[in-house]
């Protein structure tokens, strides 16, 4: 199953999701919070182009791990301000959140629609 | 898993919107109240600051109330010299609550809680929808 990139990129996209949902939660509890920057995670693509570069090999213990690849960091944006240093815009957090929840639908749904071919190859009726 | 890390942040976001409105609700409610011994203080707004930090137990960052203030504004005087907390001139100190600034602050709170509450549903939503995977 693993050959096959398509569940391999169904599986990083969700936890892509899941992990962009718990900061931009993050953002919108803190929507009140005096100096509080909102930070989101970078694109998906981007996600992507750090999982295709060659991680540097540490052969020896003082070696530091490198930058690229790795879990995903949240990167801090830094718009706009409140007058108590606040950045959160709620519109925009909440545009984000949908945005997250429509990407997760659509990945879910291939994903289903894609082990509904495995039976239907294998010959179990739908 | 960081759907539930989403769904404990949105949850401890109403709780400090929650206490915001209590808050709220305190000043409201004491609008008139002035002291009781001649030339006392008037009862002063509270206000209240929120913080974010790393709660142990989930290990996620999340919303707190940091403070529960009160507003140092100077309390304004009223003539009424037949009030117990009258002082010797007749004149009484009236609270520094502004029910504009209140009901202000409420909805701000209000919009809030819906947001958090908007985010909640969709992590759960979202949540509904990984475990499908399974069926």
């Amino acid at each position: 199953m693993t050959e096959i990139g398509l569940f391999t990129l169904a599986e990083q996209r969700l936890a892509w999701a899941d992990q962009r949902q718990a900061v931009l939660a993050q953002n919108i509890a803190n929507a009140s919070t005096p100096g509080f920057q909102p930070s989101d995670l970078p694109s998906f693509a981007r996600t992507l182009e750090n999982v295709a570069s060659v991680a540097p090999v540490q052969t020896q213990p003082g070696h530091l791990a490198g930058t690229s690849g790795g879990p995903l960091q949240p990167v801090t944006e830094k718009d706009a301000h409140g007058p108590d240093g606040n950045g959160v815009q709620l519109d925009a957090q909440l545009t984000k959140v949908a945005d997250t929840e429509t990407t997760q639908s659509l990945v879910t749904s291939i994903y289903k629609k894609y082990m509904s071919l495995f039976s239907l190859a294998l010959g179990h009726s739908q | 898993m960081d759907l539930n890390k989403a769904l404990d942040i949105s949850a401890a976001g109403m709780d400090a919107q929650t206490m915001r409105l209590r808050v709220i609700a305190e000043n409201l409610a004491n609008q008139d109240t002035t002291g009781s011994a001649p030339g006392a203080d008037a009862y002063r707004r509270k206000t209240i600051t929120f913080e974010n930090r790393v709660d142990a137990s989930t290990g996620a960052p999340t919303v707190r109330v940091k403070q529960i203030g009160q507003d140092k504004t100077e309390q304004t005087l009223r003539y009424d010299p037949s009030n117990p907390a009258a002082n010797t001139d007749g004149y009484v100190k009236t609270p520094n609550v502004n029910s504009f600034i209140e009901v202000m602050d409420m909805r701000e709170a209000e919009r809030s809680y819906s947001a958090n509450l908007s985010v909640l549903q969709a992590t759960r939503t979202m949540l509904d929808r990984t475990i499908d995977l399974l069926k």
